[in-house]
C-alpha cells in the first residue's frame, strides 16, 4: 500500500508518494535524502534518529511515515539560519559535546526539542530531557556543558 | 536496515471509523507510538496486516481530572500524564508511573493505551527473526517449549512490564472498552487474565486450557494470553476515582535510570487515619505475566505501621510476585527488591 | 599596522575543525552513501554454534524477483587477519561454521525486501560439532579443535618469569591471592558496521567506502580475498561514528560486500543491523584472572604471579596480541620485579574478540588495582601511600625492557588526592540508614603506539604529506583516520602551529587511499604520538622551504629570517614579505610544493626478546592515569550510584585541552559501562545482549560529573611533548568504582560488572553469614 504523504517537512510543504510500511527514518533518509537523521540501533533503544514532530522529539525509526500525514517534521538540516549555527549546534561544536557525531543530530534535535519548550533548562532538566539517547564518545560531561551554553546563547537571541 | 513487512495503515478520525476498520480487518492492530508494537513488526514477532493509526482519532486525546476523579483517553501521551498538573497533585502514582517510563522522547509517543496492552517481554522473545529462529521459537510465538522454563507444559512465563498498569489498580480504576458488539466499562484488573493467582500445575492446566479456548476466558492466562480484550475490541479510556486522605506513589528499579523496561515497579496507595493505616493497595508490574495487585493487603490494616504489616508485605510478595527467567536481570533480585521497593514507598507515604 | 606575531595553536581549548559537518548533519558516513541502482547487501548467518557444512543451497534464494548476486564460501578460498600468524577467517564461512552468527553467505538484491526474501530461502545443512562456549570447556582434554592447526583450541599460551617469584614472595611482609572475572564486553559505538563496494568491471577496479580506523588494511586484505592488485582498489573512509577498536582489523563486512560487487558487477550498499554489529563484535574478551601480589609492609611490592584465561572466540582476530598485553602491561606503571605470567588465549564458539579500548591491560589492572587495595587495608596503609612506594623513575627500562621517558603519575596521584579531598574525606563519609557512600582510587596506564606494527614492512611509522599551491592553503594529507578522536584537528594544530599560521588556513585531507600516504591506522592511540610527528617533521620541511624562498625574496640569509607566520621578515626593522608574497616566490622553483614528514620509532622502544613476544607493549611514550571515584550504594535494593570522579592524566602535553578532556572523559565514562552494566551474554552460543537494551550502555541519567586534572610531562619524543590520551584512563575506573564500594560497604566485588543483583546477593550473603536475618531492612 502506498499513499500521497504531505507534511511540513524542515519548514516546506511536501507530497511524496510513500509506502505504508516505511519509517519516517528511511523516508526521511532514503526518498528525500535528509541522511542527517541516523540509523543507530534496531527500534527505539538510542536516539540517534530523533526528529521534531510538531516540536517534540520522536523517534523517527519507530515512526511509521503514514501517521505524520499533515505535520510538522523538522529534521537536523532545518537547524541554523543564513548559513549560522543554532544556538544548539553551536554549543555542541564549541564545547565538543560532538565526538564522532554519529549520535549528534539525535541529541541537539532532543536538546532543541527541549530549549523550544524550556529556554532556560536546568542540569537536572537537560538531563532528563537527553534521557532516551545514548553517546558512546563523550561520557555526557561536555554535552550536559554544550546545551548549557546552547541555552546562554539563545538568551543572547540565537535561536536554538 | 530490514525491510518491514507489507502492511497498511488507516489514519481514522473517528471511533466510529476505528470500529469500521477493526470489523473490517479482523487481524488488525492498534497503533499508538508505535514504541513498543513498531519495534515488533521490526523484530518480525508480528506482522499485522493492517494498523490503525489512534494518534488522531478524536476523543481519546483528553485528560479530564479534578480532585474527585481523572479519566484519561487512550492516545494521552504519557508526557501529557506525566506533566499535567492535577494528576501531579491529585493522582501522583499516575503521573509518578508516566514519568518513568522509557525515556523521554519515548514518553512523547507511546500512549496510555498502549502502556496498558503493552506486549508481555521476554529474553527469548524480544529477540530478531533470525535469533528466534536459531533458538527454535518459543511459546509466544510459533515454538513449542519455553525457554525460561523448559518443563513448563505450555505456559509463557513472558512478564508484563507496563508502568501504569499497577498505577492504576492501586486507584482502582476502570476501563472503557469499545468494540464490535458496543461499548463496555470493567474493572481494569479485569483487562488482564487471573494466571498470576494460580500456582504450578494449576496455572499449566489453565493456560493449556485456555489456549483451546481462544478466545480466552477472564480468569486464564499467561505471558502469551494476556489481555482479555476480545476480538475488535480496543481500550479507550481509564478512570480512576480519588478519595480524601488517599496518598500514593510509583516507585521502580532499572539497571539503567532511563530508556529501559523496570527490573520490577510498585505501586502503592494508602490511608492513614491518626498513626493507623487505615488501608492498603499495593500493585507490581515487571514480575509477573500480567500487573498484579497484591491480594490481601487489606489485612495488614487497621494498626500502626509496624513489623507486623512489612512482615505480611514481605509474605504476600513471596506467595504472588513470582519473577520467571524472563530478563537478564536474576528473578530472585527482582522478587526481593520488589518487596524492598513497595516496604520503602509505604514507609514514605505513611510518613510523608 | 598592528604587530603581526605567530599565531599559536597548541594548548588551547580548540573545537574540531570538522565539527561544523557533525552538528549540522551533513557529515557523511557510509550508510550515508545512497545513490540510485545501489543494490542492498544482506548476510546470511550461521544458526549453528559449531558444524561441518554439508551444504549451502541458494537456488531457492537466486529466484527471488530482484536477486542479482549470492555468494557463499565457495566464492573466496582465501582468508584474512590481522595478524599475519593468524590469518584463520574466511569472509563466508567454507567447510565449517564456528559459532553463531558466522555469515555462510550473502545476497545483493535490488531492495531490501528482496534481499530480506533470499535471506529466508537459503538453506544451510552442517553436521554439528560439539560447541564450546567457555575457555574452560574449549580446553578440556576431549574438545574437539575449532581450528585443525591449534591443538588444544589454544590459540596462544604465554609463560615467562622475570626475575624469581620465589625469592619475592620470600621478602613479603603479606602475601595475598585473588580471582577476578571480568564479563565479555563490547564497543558497540554508535555507528552499525557498513560497507559500500563498487566494482568497475570495465576498468576491473573496485571502489570500498568502509566503516574502518584501517583503511589501509582494508586495502590489504581486500587485494588478498579478491585476488585484485592493489592498485586496482581503492578505499575510502567516509566520516566514522566511533571505533573503540572493533574497527581496528579488516571485518567481514567490507570483504563481503566487495564480493558481492563484483559478483553483481554492481555497487552494494550492505549496512548491518545493531544485533549483527554487536555478533560481528571483536569486544574485550571474558577473562579469568588468578593473581597473586607479595607486599612489604611499606607498600613494596616484591613480586607478582598473574595467570590470565581469555575466552576469545572462534578465530584469532587479535588475540595473540591481546594476550601479550595482558602481560607486558603488568610493567611501565610501577616498580615491578619477581613476575610470573602465565596467559591463556582460547578458541571458543562464540563470535571473534578484539581490540577494544586499552587493548589487553584493561581487565588486568582491574584485579591489579583491586588486591593493591585489598592489601593496603591489611596493612593499615593508605592507597596512594602503596602506589608511591612503587613509582617508577625516569628515564628507566622494565624488567621487560620497555622504555619509560616520561612518568606523571605521581603528579597524577597529588591530583586527585588533592582535588577529591581524599585525605579528609576518606572514610569518613555519611553512612546513613541504607545508604554507604565510599571512596575509591587506582592508576592505569596505556601506551602512544606500538613501536612494532603488525604488518612490518620496513617503512617509516608514520608518513604525511603536504600540498601548498598557488592559493595559499595548507593541504595536509594523511591516511590517519579520524573516528571521532579528533586526529584530523590535532594535524592542523600542529602544522599550522610549527607555520605560525591561523588553522584556518590549514585543510586536511584523510581517508581516500588514491589520494593521501598510506597509514597503519587509529589504534593502540598511535595518531596524536607517530602522526603527529611525522606532521610536525611535514611542517618543519615546508617552513625551511619557505624560509628559503623569503631569503631569496629578502635578499637575506635564510637563517636571518624571522617566520611569523602571515608574515616573514628579516630582523625586526625589516618590512618583510607576506605569507602570500612567500609562496608565490616559492613556487618559482617547482610550481607546487609537496613536503613530506616521516616518523619512526627507535629500536629501544620495541621491546625486548626475553621471552617469545616480548615486543608487544613496546612504545615510544606511556601515558598515565590516576582516580578518584566516589560512591553511593543503597544496601537494600544494591544499587550503586557514581557521584563523581577526579581523574589526571599525564598526556605529556595537552595539544587541545577541549580533545582530551573529552577523550578522558570518555574513557572514564566507558570504564564506568564495563564495570557496572554491560555484559554480553550467550545463550548456547547465541548473543543474548544483542540490543542496546540488554546491552546496557549508560545513559546520561546514569553518568556522574567527571573532573579532569591534565599532567604534562612533557614526552621527550612525543610531537611538542605529547602522549595519548584517549585510552589510559579507561582501565583505572574499574578498580577504582570496586574499590570504593569496598570503602562504602566493606563487600569487595572481584567479578564484573557489579550490577545492583550482584551486590544485592552479597549484602545478602553477609546479612546470613553475620547470623542477622535475612531481611530487606528498610
Amino acid at each position: 500500500m502506498a499513499r500521497i504523504l504531505e507534511c511540513k517537512l524542515n519548514g516546506r510543504d511536501r507530497a511524496d508518494a510513500v509506502a505504508d510500511n516505511v519509517l519516517l527514518l528511511d523516508y526521511l533518509r532514503e526518498k528525500v535524502g535528509l541522511t542527517g537523521t541516523k540509523t543507530g540501533c534496531d527500534g527505539g533503544e538510542c536516539g540517534a534518529c530523533t526528529v521534531l514532530i510538531d516540536d517534540r522529539p520522536a523517534l523517527s525509526c519507530l515512526t511509521l511515515a503514514a501517521t505524520v500525514q499533515g505535520r510538522r517534521v523538522d529534521t537536523i538540516e532545518s537547524l541554523g539560519t543564513d548559513g549560522q549555527l543554532s544556538a544548539v549546534q553551536r554549543g555542541f561544536h564549541e564545547k565538543l559535546g560532538s565526538q564522532c557525531g554519529y549520535c549528534t543530530p539525535g541529541f541537539i534535535m532532543a536538546s532543541a526539542g527541549l530549549l523550544r519548550k524550556n529556554p532556560k533548562p536546568t542540569e537536572e532538566e537537560i538531563i532528563a530531557a537527553l534521557g532516551s539517547n545514548i553517546c558512546r564518545c563523550t561520557g555526557y560531561v561536555k554535552i550536559i556543558e554544550a546545551v548549557q551554553y546552547a541555552a546562554t546563547l539563545n538568551a543572547q537571541g540565537v535561536a536554538p | 536496515m530490514d525491510a518491514l513487512p507489507e502492511f497498511k495503515v488507516l489514519n481514522p478520525a473517528t471511533l466510529d471509523e476505528v470500529m469500521a476498520a477493526r470489523a473490517a480487518h479482523p487481524d488488525s492492530k492498534p497503533l499508538g507510538g508505535g514504541t513498543d508494537l513498531v519495534v515488533n513488526i521490526r523484530r518480525g514477532i508480528v506482522a499485522p496486516p493492517v494498523l490503525i493509526d489512534m494518534t488522531r482519532v478524536a476523543g481519546l486525546h483528553a485528560i479530564k481530572a479534578d480532585a474527585n476523579s481523572i479519566e484519561i483517553g487512550a492516545s494521552v501521551t504519557l508526557t501529557q500524564l506525566a506533566e499535567h498538573p492535577v494528576a501531579i497533585e491529585h493522582y501522583p502514582v499516575l503521573a509518578q508511573a508516566a514519568g518513568l517510563i522509557a525515556g523521554p522522547t519515548h514518553r512523547n509517543m507511546g500512549t496510555v493505551g498502549g502502556n496498558l496492552c503493552l506486549d508481555t517481554r521476554c529474553i527469548f522473545y524480544n529477540q530478531s527473526e533470525w535469533w528466534r529462529d536459531a533458538n527454535n521459537h518459543c511459546l509466544k510465538t510459533t515454538g513449542s517449549m519455553c525457554h525460561v522454563a523448559p518443563k513448563s507444559r505450555g505456559v509463557c512465563f513472558a512478564t508484563f512490564s507496563g508502568d501504569l498498569a499497577p498505577a492504576l489498580l492501586t486507584l482502582g480504576a476502570e476501563i472503557d472498552i469499545a468494540g464490535p458488539n458496543g461499548r463496555r466499562t470493567m474493572p481494569l484488573e479485569k483487562l488482564y487474565i487471573g494466571f498470576a493467582r494460580l500456582r504450578g500445575d494449576e496455572a499449566a492446566a489453565s493456560a493449556a486450557q485456555a489456549r483451546q479456548d481462544i478466545p480466552v476466558t477472564e480468569t486464564q492466562g499467561d505471558g502469551k494470553f494476556f489481555l482479555s480484550l476480545r476480538p475488535g475490541e480496543i481500550v479507550t479510556t481509564v478512570r480512576a476515582n480519588n478519595t480524601p486522605g488517599l496518598r500514593s506513589g510509583y516507585d521502580k528499579i532499572r539497571i539503567r535510570k532511563s530508556i529501559e523496561y523496570p527490573v520490577a515497579g510498585v505501586a502503592v496507595a494508602l490511608k492513614r487515619e491518626g498513626d493507623r493505616l487505615a488501608s492498603l493497595r499495593v500493585a507490581f508490574t515487571g514480575t509477573n505475566p500480567r500487573p498484579v495487585l497484591l491480594d490481601g493487603t487489606a489485612a495488614l490494616t487497621g494498626g500502626g505501621l509496624d513489623e507486623r504489616v512489612f512482615k505480611g508485605l514481605d509474605a504476600l510478595v513471596r506467595d504472588q510476585i513470582m519473577p520467571m527467567k524472563t530478563t537478564f536481570t536474576p528473578g530472585h533480585y527482582r522478587r526481593r527488591v520488589a518487596g524492598v521497593l513497595a516496604r520503602r514507598l509505604l514507609t514514605r507515604l505513611f510518613e510523608g | 599596522m598592528n604587530e603581526i606575531v605567530p599565531a599559536h595553536n597548541i594548548g588551547g581549548y580548540v573545537p574540531m575543525i570538522d565539527g561544523p559537518e557533525k552538528v549540522s548533519g551533513r557529515a557523511k558516513y557510509t550508510a550515508d552513501i545512497l545513490a540510485p541502482g545501489q543494490l542492498a547487501g544482506r548476510i546470511y548467518r550461521s544458526p549453528y554454534s559449531h558444524g561441518v557444512i554439508v551444504a549451502v543451497d541458494v537456488s531457492d534464494a537466486l529466484d527471488v524477483p530482484g536477486v542479482v548476486a549470492i555468494v557463499t564460501g565457495a566464492d573466496c578460498d582465501k582468508t584474512f587477519g590481522v595478524l599475519p600468524v593468524a590469518r584463520s577467517e574466511h569472509p563466508l564461512a567454507r567447510d565449517r561454521v564456528r559459532y553463531r552468527g558466522e555469515p555462510v553467505a550473502a545476497v545483493a538484491a535490488v531492495d531490501a525486501a528482496a534481499a530480506a526474501e533470499a535471506l529466508r530461502r537459503i538453506k544451510l545443512t552442517v553436521r554439528e560439532l560439539p560447541a564450546y562456549y567457555t575457555a574452560r570447556a574449549a580446553l578440556a582434554p576431549d574438545a574437539v579443535p575449532l581450528h585443525e592447526k591449534k591443538p588444544g583450541n589454544l590459540e596462544r599460551d604465554v609463560l615467562f618469569e622475570l626475575g624469581s617469584i620465589e625469592q619475592g614472595f620470600g621478602e613479603a611482609d603479606l602475601v595475598r591471592e585473588g580471582s577476578y572475572n571480568c564479563a565479555e564486553v563490547c564497543q558497540n559505538q554508535m555507528e552499525m558496521h557498513a560497507a559500500v563496494a563498487e566494482y568497475d568491471a570495465v576498468r576491473e577496479r573496485m571502489t570500498v567506502h568502509a566503516s574502518t580506523q584501517v583503511p589501509y588494511y582494508v586495502h590489504l586484505m581486500l587485494s588478498q580475498i579478491l585476488g585484485m592488485e592493489m592498485s586496482r582498489i581503492r578505499v575510502i573512509k567516509p566520516h566514522v561514528g566511533g571505533g573503540f577498536g572493533c574497527r581496528t582489523e579488516t571485518l567481514n563486512v567490507e570483504l563481503i560486500a566487495a564480493l558481492l560487487a563484483r559478483k553483481a558487477n554492481g555497487t552494494v550498499r550492505l549496512v548491518t543491523t545493531r544485533e549483527e554489529t554487536f555478533i560481528t563484535h571483536r569486544g574485550r574478551p571474558e577473562t579469568d584472572i588468578r593473581l597473586k601480589i607479595g607486599m612489604r609492609k611499606d607498600g613494596r611490592i616484591t613480586a607478582v604471579e598473574c595467570e590470565c584465561d581469555q575466552r576469545g572466540g572462534a578465530h584469532g582476530g587479535y588475540g595473540i596480541v591481546t594476550i601479550l598485553y595482558s602481560g607486558s602491561m603488568l610493567y611501565a606503571i610501577y616498580d615491578l620485579h619477581n613476575v610470573k605470567y602465565i596467559g591463556r588465549r582460547v578458541l571458543t564458539n562464540t563470535p571473534p574478540c578484539g581490540a577494544f579500548r586499552g587493548h589487553g591491560t584493561v581487565d588486568i589492572r582491574f584485579a591489579f588495582e583491586s588486591l593493591v587495595d585489598e592489601m593496603a587495608a591489611e596493612l593499615g596503609l593508605d592507597p596512594f601511600a602503596v602506589r608511591r612506594a612503587n613509582l617508577l623513575s625516569a628515564p628507566t627500562f622494565t624488567d621487560n625492557d620497555l622504555m619509560v621517558n616520561s612518568y606523571g603519575l605521581p603528579e597524577c596521584l597529588d591530583w586527585v588526592e588533592k582535588e577529591s579531598g581524599w585525605s579528609k574525606r576518606k572514610g569518613r563519609l555519611s553512612k546513613s540508614k541504607g545508604l554507604s557512600k565510599g571512596l575509591g582510587m587506582a592508576c592505569s596506564h596505556y601506551i602512544s603506539g606500538a613501536s612494532k606494527p603488525v604488518n612490518w614492512t620496513g617503512e617509516p611509522h608514520a608518513t604525511v604529506k603536504i600540498k601548498l599551491d598557488f592559493d595559499g592553503s595548507i593541504v595536509v594529507l594523511s591516511g590517519a583516520a579520524d573516528i571521532g578522536q579528533g586526529s584530523t584537528t590535532i594535524l592542523a594544530q600542529t602544522v599550522a602551529e610549527v607555520l605560525g599560521l591561523d588553522l584556518s588556513r590549514v585543510r586536511v585531507v584523510t581517508g581516500d587511499s588514491e589520494v593521501v600516504p598510506k597509514d597503519n591506522g587509529s589504534y593502540s592511540s598511535r595518531v596524536t604520538f607517530m602522526v603527529g610527528n611525522a606532521a610536525l617533521d611535514a611542517a618543519r620541511n615546508l617552513k625551511s622551504l619557505l624560509t628559503a624562498a623569503a631569503a631569496r625574496k629578502l635578499e637575506a640569509k635564510p637563517e636571518d629570517i624571522e617566520c611569523l607566520g602571515e608574515l616573514y621578515r628579516a630582523g625586526a626593522q625589516d618590512k618583510g614579505a607576506t605569507f602570500d608574497e612567500v609562496v608565490t616566490e616559492a613556487l618559482k622553483d617547482s610550481g607546487t610544493i609537496t613536503v613530506t614528514g616521516t616518523y619512526s620509532t627507535i629500536p629501544e622502544s620495541q621491546g625486548g626478546k626475553k621471552y617469545r613476544g616480548a615486543a608487544i607493549g613496546g612504545t615510544m611514550g606511556y601515558s598515565y592515569s590516576a582516580q578518584v571515584v566516589e560512591v553511593s550504594v543503597d544496601e537494600d535494593t544494591g544499587v550503586v550510584t557514581v557521584d563523581k570522579v577526579w581523574v589526571a592524566h599525564d598526556c605529556g602535553k595537552a595539544l587541545n585541552r577541549l580533545t582530551v578532556e573529552g577523550q578522558v572523559q570518555g574513557s572514564v565514562w566507558m570504564g564506568m559501562g564495563q564495570a557496572m552494566s554491560e555484559e554480553a551474554a550467550y545463550h548456547d552460543g547465541l548473543m543474548i545482549t544483542a540490543n542496546m537494551l540488554d546491552y546496557r550502555v549508560p545513559t546520561i541519567q546514569d553518568s556522574p560529573p567527571i573532573e579532569v586534572g591534565i599532567v604534562e610531562s612533557n614526552d621527550p619524543h612525543g610531537p611538542f611533548g605529547a602522549k595519548e590520551a584517549g585510552e589510559g584512563s579507561l582501565a583505572a575506573f574499574l578498580p577504582a568504582l570496586t574499590n570504593a564500594i569496598a570503602d562504602a560497604i566493606g563487600i569487595r566485588f572481584n567479578d564484573l560488572p557489579v550490577t545492583p543483583d550482584r551486590v544485592f546477593e552479597a549484602i545478602e550473603k553477609r546479612r546470613r553469614t553475620l547470623g542477622k536475618g535475612n531481611e530487606a531492612g528498610r
